[in-house]
């Protein structure tokens, strides 16, 4: 290992002395600078932190003593070997205290001088390193430092709740939103056992988690915080193993999951209401064509053809449902695409009504229409198509005989309004409170021979809102609807 | 001839129905809630009762009970329900016990589906076995 040349200061007013030390150290690699009076001494021993430092007692300007103080004034750690021809038990004493290294009198012999400055050196070097170790500690220090309050930020500024325990059961850390998401109003202190603090079933997986010997990955857990909202969160408990391979605690990651939840419980009602929706028709079905099949009523053919033709209606109001079921699902899942162009109001209106041409003779209807010039919106065709059949077919289905459908459409604000009025059989203000609930079918003496899927207005809703738009509706029972559509016009 | 009330929201139903029953020599009529199920009922005067739970609410089938049975042609008559709430609900009512007869204010309890020819064959010999 190269060390840079240790730095030797020699203060002495004696020429003979400067360079007779001078060519003896330097015949030890070590490199010399020399100061030849007191107050050069001290200026070249504060400019500079020299490994080692001779000085003289006795010199003409200033004292030996006052240059010592000064350096050391500077240097704490400085090494200063005082020497003189004029020893005395008062100056070894003075020096002494001043922090002097070594007092040493004059004449000493080379070899003499080269052993106290090798072993001054050795002394050097250990300071040297103390100091370069305090230093990295310090350094360290404060990194470690900065690195745990990092810690401590993220993790309290973490939505997730997290929470450790030791092997013994306590808590050693936890954060705020730990606090919030299992509801613990009181503050904990660090080292209580978690036992005081949590709900009970969390504890009692702790406590089997903690107890148990086998080791274990990662277990979950629902807990439902009770009062006073519902509330779930999930639970997830970690080991914490040592270095030596034992679990040595726990660490619990605690996420509120109640929205999920709530989605789940959605979910799950959607797909009961749909599966029992689904089972309807065909188990209607089935009963005709058993009827059929078994010759039941003997084999009198009217009524067969007429079970028929119910089987066939019910069939494709199956089909009809499993097509809604299918667009809804496209639009929530976001797979839907939609190719938006600039459609006028009135041809889009004109085109769903040709299109009921057969069902509008069935029911004598008579259709007004009213269309405000150059109307448009920028959507997808289809869509727009899916949105008018449904609200025409059900002006038509839900009309009586002989009775009307009046349509206009004008521009109101930045909305196209189309308003789709019938004469039917209308709402009662509950029916009308549920109209857009999923499968929500009004039941009553009119309605029962209606085929629908309940899902019609869903998918109404579902457009209108994908296009930033409204819906209004107005109703009186028996006397009939009004369904307003608002969508934002293009210019 | 034996008169059958039947109320019941499932307008295909009382189609599979009503000619199984006709042809069986039962006289048939059908009502679609229980308001109409109240009201065929006093017109009607029914020899036994057929009676679905949940048509527009879920109560309605044993609020209609209820009423039938608080009459004293109701408390003559066999009152039967026949619903398919046990599959939907995965709950199931009985009448094992005359507490809970007395409960669901019925005579009897059919869990859907059950042919017409079953119902048929079930009202011959249980309820008008002579």
């Amino acid at each position: 290992m190269s060390t840079p040349k240790a730095k030797i200061l020699v203060v002495d007013d004696e020429l003979g002395m400067r360079e007779g030390m001078r060519r003896i150290l330097e015949m030890q690699n070590l490199q010399v600078d020399t100061a030849d009076n007191g107050t050069q001494g001290v200026e070249m021993g504060v400019a500079y932190e020299y490994d080692l430092y001779f000085i003289d007692l006795k010199m003409p300007d200033l004292d030996g003593t006052e240059v010592l103080r000064s350096i050391k004034l500077a240097y704490p750690d400085a090494i200063c070997i005082v020497a003189t021809a004029f020893a005395s038990i008062d100056s070894a004493v003075t020096t002494t205290q001043l922090g002097a290294y070594r007092y040493i009198p004059k004449p000493f012999d080379p070899d003499e001088l080269v052993h106290i400055v090798k072993i001054a050196l050795e002394r050097r070097e250990l300071i040297l390193q103390t100091r370069r170790l305090q230093e990295e500690r310090q350094k360290r220090m404060i990194e470690i430092s900065r690195e745990q309050s990092r810690l401590r930020t993220i993790i309290s500024a973490l939505d997730d709740g997290i929470l450790v325990i030791n092997q013994q059961g306590e808590i050693v850390l936890f954060n705020k939103a730990f606090l919030s998401l299992l509801e613990l109003k009181q503050t904990i202190a660090v080292g209580e056992p978690f036992q005081t603090v949590l709900p009970q079933d969390m504890s009692k997986q702790i406590e089997a988690l903690l107890s148990g010997n086998e080791q274990f990955k990662s277990i979950q857990q629902e807990i439902i915080i009770h009062p006073p909202a519902e509330k779930v969160v999930m639970a997830n408990f970690t080991p914490i193993i040592g270095n030596d391979g034992t679990r040595i605690g726990l660490v619990s990651v605690i996420r509120d999951i109640t929205a999920l939840k709530k989605i789940d419980v959605l979910r799950s009602q959607f797909v009961n209401m749909a599966a029992h929706e689904l089972k309807a028709p065909l188990s209607a079905v089935q009963g005709y064509l058993e009827l059929i099949v078994d010759k039941a009523l003997g084999q009198s053919t009217d009524l067969y053809d007429h079970y028929l033709t119910r089987s066939l209606d019910r069939t494709k109001a199956l089909v009809s449902l499993i097509n809604d079921l299918l667009n809804i699902s496209r639009m929530e899942a976001g797979t839907l695409r939609r190719e938006i162009t600039s459609l006028d109001i009135q041809n889009l209106i004109e085109q769903t009504l040709s299109s009921f041409d057969n069902e509008l003779k069935q029911h004598d209807l008579t259709i007004k229409t009213e269309f405000e010039n150059n109307l448009h919106v920028l959507a997808d065709q289809h869509e727009m198509q899916r949105l008018f059949n449904h609200l025409i077919g059900n002006a038509i289905k839900y009309n009586v005989q002989n009775g009307s459908i009046a349509i206009s459409t004008n521009r109101d604000g930045h909305y196209v309004k189309i308003a789709i009025q019938d004469t039917g059989i209308g709402m009662t203000p509950e029916e009308k409170a549920r109209l857009f609930e999923d499968f929500f079918r009004a039941k009553n003496e009119y309605t029962r021979t209606i085929t629908g899927t309940g899902l019609g207005l869903t998918i109404v809703k579902k457009i209108v809102d994908a296009y930033s738009g409204m819906i209004e509706v107005e109703s009186e029972f028996e006397k009939g609807s009004t369904f307003a559509v608002f969508l934002p016009a293009s210019e | 001839m034996k008169k059958i009330l039947m109320v019941d929201d499932d307008v295909d139903l009382i189609e599979q129905f009503k000619p199984v029953f006709e042809q069986a020599g039962y006289e048939f009529a059908a009502a679609y809630n229980s308001r109409e199920g109240l009201e065929t009922f006093k017109k009607f005067e029914p020899d036994a009762m057929i009676v679905d739970l949940s048509m527009e609410h879920f109560d309605s089938g044993f609020v209609l009970c209820h009423r039938i049975k608080a009459t004293e042609r109701g408390q003559a008559i066999p009152v039967i329900i026949m619903t398919s709430a046990g599959q939907d609900t995965g709950y199931r009512f009985g009448t094992d016990t005359a507490e809970e007869k007395n409960w669901i204010k019925a005579d009897d309890y059919l869990e859907k589906p059950i042919s017409p020819r079953d119902l048929v064959q079930y009202l011959g010999e249980k309820i008008f076995k002579a």
